[in-house]
């Protein structure tokens, strides 16, 4: 990975006197006692502002676990008071409705060929940009690292008349295809900068044996870039699950993803919150799944997009 | 618009106010009772159409009243409320449906301008001129041509009530507008908000608007502002605003004052009056409303809600405001024989009265007998706007270009929002109604 | 911190030796390097490329794309009052989120250092990350929602509002007409008549639901009258049912109890009392008159409905808020890894000198991680720029125009229901140009890396 992550380096022998370090010089008990209590203070601070953090997604849980007639006439607060009137009917309903599970579904069906199309046709495109030759090849990478902060928002007309035109328009296979073309450009930067750092000798050697090129690719550059393509992959994988924009333009009314089918949703909140809480709900399962089993590269893939 | 495709399929956006881009495919089940003739067995017809939930499920009924009668199967395709960029999607992209229910005549226009639409059947025009009042033909005919044949219907001139707040307040159901306010009033003094507006969803305001408009203007300038024939800075419209302001001004009327009717969604609205703790005595919308008191309220129509005939103002006819959703036979449609058989088949009484027993549901169908009705409030309903006959107009923001009375958080929807917030100059939210309106109508 | 500052472009494979075989090679090379480049340079070429160019041709052509008009929509984008809302308000959103943003990631970064539970808090501020716009949009409809009873924001407010503040006996409760009383500012009501001694002020409301009134409330009934002594009464002046006589007490009528009342002098209050169970007032030994009587606002204060979050004022604050809840964790985490890689020494030698923790963050930490904070500010502009669902979601539709942004804007102008490509491909064009700075940054410091 290209990237640094937050973990710390080994701490300095902390001077006797305790983790505040103040000067070993002053070691007054007063000066003991300030430094006791802001850290105290710092403590009570965070504690307050993880709580403020968690508030919100708490609150669209509780709400999702009320039904109407309680969402309605009470606010979620009161139910962690009455916790008995929770139900998981909300979601056995949203679960029956097959317009939300079809978008369920259609969210896999545009998320997963999505990302696995990037990655793989990113990390063909890295490997050609980083070690084989070709006209123009650092040209084109410079335009390829320009197109990283192009927004999405100028696509959508072009795009839309193209697919129009082909026929495109208003399937799963299109979307897809913006999402990956959209997706490449940072796609390519990072593997074809992650390969990059491949030894030189390694391929050579390969390339002595008599490797192709293709053979190289899938032997040695695949399995030493896994890093790398993991980062990217969960990062596109969660770019496009939580894509609304895109789908919103580009998917028809048979391929519209989870997000689409919410928002379509929203006109009417205060009358159907026993809907859209546990649809969201249902919509953060996945990216919070994703999120917990693969923290360090989400954070890593996030990162690195940061330039996005 | 060279690239009609774009246009149209983008149009997805409008989501924002309205349902869904999308909807189930349900296909009629073809184990139905195989009485009548099967002479289009083994044919299939596609339906599309914007209704979802219990609207869906009771023209499922209807579908199947042609299954059992023909034999076809009957595809149905929802396509939320997104019904001209949803369809034309469809049609571009060589996945059309046979038929589909058309909701707005400014739709109607542009489909059959495009040529997409196949004229109804020398037949099925016959049977409309026997049962339905010439001017539901005429809002399915663009330049002479019989296109749509208007199904459903909705009266948007109904004002809901809870009897027991009019009761409690010593009211009968008011005649005129001057009535009404006095009424809204007593209603207010009694403890209890008069109204409850829907005013997070502009269409309601322009609905408010449209009725005051129709009886204190008069239909033919009604006809000349839909056209835009007439600037919305014309003094007609000026008026209109102010008597509305006479209610919208008034925050003591109000379930909530004009800040709690900003943030109250139609649905909310109704509930206001209709649910649990009441926290308004009237609403006002269409006959729709008797559907959401029944379906998500659980109320009984007709006991815990009635309404009243919105009522005339300054001495002008009381307004009827209509709505529905005429079936068209779609020219890039791959089964034009039973689909002109299944327009045929709509424009029976039999048809409309499977779905009038279910409720939810008028026809303008003057064959239709008033007993398939479900409750005696629809049967009222349906009989105004029969009775109306040639005086009903069409939901005006219905017939302007979408970009002004259509689209939430733009041109009539929001103007209206902004004066609901502040009515208090009326001249100068008909003078931002004409600078939109204009950009609109030129576009 | 980007990946781009830190590699090297490898130098080209070395040239072999044996001319012939080379040439044969590298020609097959060629072909596989193109095979392997193209189908990913083919779809950015179709799918980012060309919208470019054609963005830019489309955005001179009028609404229909017809009509040549020049520079026509570009103007129009700065005069059209929604549109220049739009401009406006990613201007505000610019200046404020980046900044607001890493100001918070930094003292949060800073603060993090010092607790044991550090991951662990990292890990949930960062979580949102992870949640879609659409969601956060939900959640945060919810927590501004403008009813107390639903959203969070506003149970708060209100909580906070009621512990400063008694609430009124009577909210909404309000004469008939302006004949008897009229309201005498900040929502009280002043008798109409002057009073005099031996004379019975009658005063009837309206506008409360008769189930409201007090358990103890009795049929309303007129304090004696005396010489001197100014009396009346205070009652719903409502019949269920109607009947009954506007302004008369009415034998169903209710006094309102324990409502306060003034006798006021020449417009100074000289004398309070509150009414009894039947709604009678009395204030006795009153010497001769003209008096006035007023009922105070405190009877009469509506509840606190909490703060109009969502409202047209304050809808664009309350949606960075949202962004905010979304991003923190992203600058704080990168900033925290930059703090990391500091020089303890440095820090440790500052601390030696004896300067404060202040001295040091404001010294020494600040000027030390000023790159980091670049790229964190940087990165926010550029999605900041971008920032689409989270508006359209939270902004409820009568407010839409006031929370609009330029990404939404033009999104609205070209699909949702404007239908102007026109103006929507000239605001794509101008949002690319927005970003362009960054672009040319990115070439640059990627060709000085590799050089």
């Amino acid at each position: 990975m290209t990237v640094q992550t937050a973990a710390p380096r080994p701490a300095p022998p902390t001077p006797p006197g305790g983790p505040a370090g103040r000067a070993p010089g002053r070691p007054s008990p007063a000066a003991r006692l300030v430094a006791v209590l802001r850290g105290g203070l710092v403590q009570v601070l965070l504690t307050v502002v993880a709580l403020v953090w968690l508030t919100p997604t708490a609150g669209l849980f509780v709400s999702s676990l009320r039904d109407a007639d309680d969402n309605a006439g009470s606010g979620w607060w009161s139910a962690l008071v009455h916790p008995g009137s929770l139900t998981f009917d909300n979601y056995s309903a949203i679960l029956g409705d097959s317009g939300i599970t079809q978008a369920f579904w259609n969210t896999v069906l545009i998320s997963v060929p999505a990302t696995a199309a990037v990655v793989v046709l990113a990390a063909l495109a890295g490997y050609a940009f980083a070690w084989l030759e070709f006209p123009g090849r650092d040209w084109v990478f410079l335009v390829v690292v320009g197109m990283l902060v192009v927004p999405v928002q100028i696509g959508l007309l072009p795009v839309a008349r193209l697919f129009g035109a082909v026929g495109l328009f208003g399937t799963t296979a299109g979307v897809v295809l913006f999402h990956v073309a959209y997706g490449l450009p940072f796609a390519i930067f990072l593997l074809r900068n992650y390969f990059a750092e491949i030894p030189r000798e390694m391929l050579e050697a390969a390339r002595m044996d008599g490797g192709s090129e293709w053979t190289i690719f899938r032997k040695l550059v695949l399995p030493v870039g896994r890093p790398a393509i993991a980062s990217l992959a969960i990062f596109q994988f969660l770019w496009v699950w939580n894509d609304m924009l895109v789908a919103l333009i580009f998917a028809g009314s048979d391929a519209q993803p989870l997000t689409v089918a919410l928002q379509s949703q929203m006109r009417q909140f205060g009358a159907n919150i026993d809907v859209l809480a546990p649809g969201a709900f249902l919509s953060l399962i996945v990216p919070l799944a994703v999120f917990f089993a693969f923290q360090r590269h989400f954070v890593e893939g996030v990162m690195a997009g940061s330039v996005k | 618009m060279k690239r009609t495709l774009v246009a149209a399929t983008a149009l997805c956006g409008l989501a924002l106010a309205t349902t869904a881009c999308g909807g189930d495919t349900k296909t009629a089940s073809d184990s139905g009772p195989a009485a009548g003739g099967q002479k289009l067995k083994g044919q299939t017809v596609t339906v599309a159409a914007v209704w979802t939930g219990v609207e869906q499920e009771n023209f499922q009924k209807v579908l199947d009243g042609f299954t059992a009668k023909t034999g076809a199967k009957v595809a149905y395709v929802s396509t939320g409320d997104n019904f001209a960029t949803v369809l034309g999607s469809k049609i571009e992209g060589g996945d059309s449906p046979d038929v589909a229910m058309v909701p707005q005549p400014g739709v109607l226009k542009e489909f059959a301008g495009k040529g997409w639409l196949q004229p109804l059947s020398p037949d099925v025009k016959g049977t409309a001129e026997k049962n339905y009042a010439k001017i539901w033909q005429t809002f399915g005919t663009v330049d002479g041509t019989y296109y749509g044949l208007y199904f459903k219907t909705s009266d948007k001139s109904t004002v809901w009530y809870s009897p027991q707040a009019l009761e409690t307040a010593g009211v009968q159901p008011p005649k005129t507008f001057a009535e009404m306010l006095d009424a809204a009033r007593a209603v207010s003094d009694s403890g209890l908000p008069a109204f409850a507006v829907g005013g997070a969803d502009g269409w309601t305001l322009t609905d408010w608007f449209e009725n005051v408009y129709l009886s204190q203007a008069g239909p033919e300038n009604y006809d000349k502002l839909t056209r835009h024939e007439i600037p919305w800075s014309d003094p007609t419209v000026v008026k209109a605003l102010t008597t509305l302001s006479q209610l919208f001004g008034e925050d003591d009327l109000l379930a909530g004052g004009r800040k709690g009717a900003l943030a109250t969604s139609f649905p909310d609205s109704v509930a206001h009056v209709f649910g649990k703790s009441p926290k308004a005595g009237l609403v006002y919308e269409g006959d729709f409303v008797g559907g959401v008191i029944s379906g998500d309220l659980g109320g009984k129509v007709g006991e815990d809600a009635k309404f009243f005939p919105f009522p005339s103002v300054d001495g002008g006819p009381a307004p009827v405001v209509g709505g529905g959703e005429a079936a068209v036979a779609l020219k890039s449609g791959k089964n034009a024989k039973a689909a002109m058989e299944l327009i045929a088949y709509l424009a029976t009484p039999e048809a409309a009265g499977i779905w009038a027993k279910a409720g939810g549901f008028l026809s303008p169908n003057t064959k239709l007998d008033p007993a398939s009705y479900a409750d005696d409030t629809l049967r009222t309903a349906a009989k105004s706007l029969v009775d109306a006959g040639d005086t009903v107009r069409f939901d005006m923001s219905d017939q302007t270009p979408p970009a002004f009375g259509g689209t939430p958080g733009k041109g009539e929807w929001k103007i209206l929002q902004d004066f609901l917030r502040d009515p208090s100059d009326p001249k100068a939210t008909a003078a931002k109604l004409e600078a939109a309106a204009a950009k609109a109508y030129k576009g | 911190m980007s990946a781009l500052t830190r590699n090297k472009v490898p130098s080209a494979p070395a040239g072999g030796t044996a001319p012939a075989a080379v040439r044969r090679r590298s020609r097959r090379a060629r072909v596989t390097a193109i095979a392997f480049a193209l189908p990913a340079l083919a779809l950015l070429g179709a799918l980012v490329g060309y919208p470019i160019l054609f963005s830019v041709g489309r955005s001179l052509f009028d609404a229909s794309g017809d009509r040549f008009v020049g520079l026509d929509n570009y103007q129009e984008m700065f005069t059209d009052p929604a549109s220049l809302k739009a401009v406006r308000n990613t201007a505000i959103w610019v200046v404020a989120a980046p900044a607001v943003l890493t100001g918070v990631g930094l003292v949060l970064a800073v603060l993090t250092e010092k607790i044991r539970w550090a991951t662990a808090f990292k890990l949930l501020i960062f979580m949102p990350m992870a949640v879609s716009f659409l969601a956060a949009g939900i959640t945060f409809r919810l927590v501004y929602d403008q009813d107390p009873q639903r959203g969070v924001m506003n149970a708060v407010a209100v909580a906070v509002h009621d512990a400063f503040n008694d609430s009124s006996a009577y909210p909404g409760a309000r004469p008939r007409g302006t004949d008897v009383m009229k309201e005498s500012g900040n929502g009280g009501f002043q008798a109409v008549a002057q009073a005099e001694p031996g004379k019975d002020v009658t005063l009837g409301l309206v506008g409360l639901p008769p189930a409201s009134l007090p358990q103890q409330a009795r049929p309303a009934a007129p304090a004696q009258v005396s010489d001197d002594a100014v009396t009346g009464v205070v009652y719903l002046d409502f019949v269920p049912g109607g009947g009954g006589t506007p302004g008369a007490v009415d034998p169903q009528e209710r006094g309102l109890p324990q409502m306060a009342v003034e006798l006021t002098k020449g417009g100074e209050v000289v004398a309070t009392t509150t009414t009894g169970d039947d709604g009678s007032f009395r204030f006795p030994d009153a010497g001769d008159g003209p008096y006035g009587v007023r009922l105070p606002p405190k009877n009469f204060a509506e509840p606190y409905t909490g703060i109009d979050w969502l409202g047209p004022t304050l809808v664009t604050p309350a949606i960075i808020g949202a962004y905010l809840w979304i991003w923190t964790g992203f600058s704080m985490v990168l900033i925290g890894a930059g703090l990391s890689s500091l020089p303890r020494e440095t820090l440790e030698a500052a601390r030696m000198d004896g300067a404060s923790e202040w001295q040091i963050f404001r010294r020494i930490t600040v000027p030390l991680l000023a790159p980091v904070l670049g790229v964190v500010f940087v990165t926010l502009v550029i999605n900041v720029m971008k920032v689409f669902d989270l508006v359209y979601i939270i902004a409820p539709g009568p407010v839409q125009e006031e929370a609009n942004v330029l990404a939404l804007q033009m999104w609205l102008v070209s699909f949702g229901g404007g239908n102007n490509q026109g103006l929507g491909s000239a605001i794509g064009v101008v949002l690319l140009l927005l970003v362009l700075p960054v672009m040319a940054l990115n070439i640059r410091r990627f060709r000085r890396s590799s050089r």
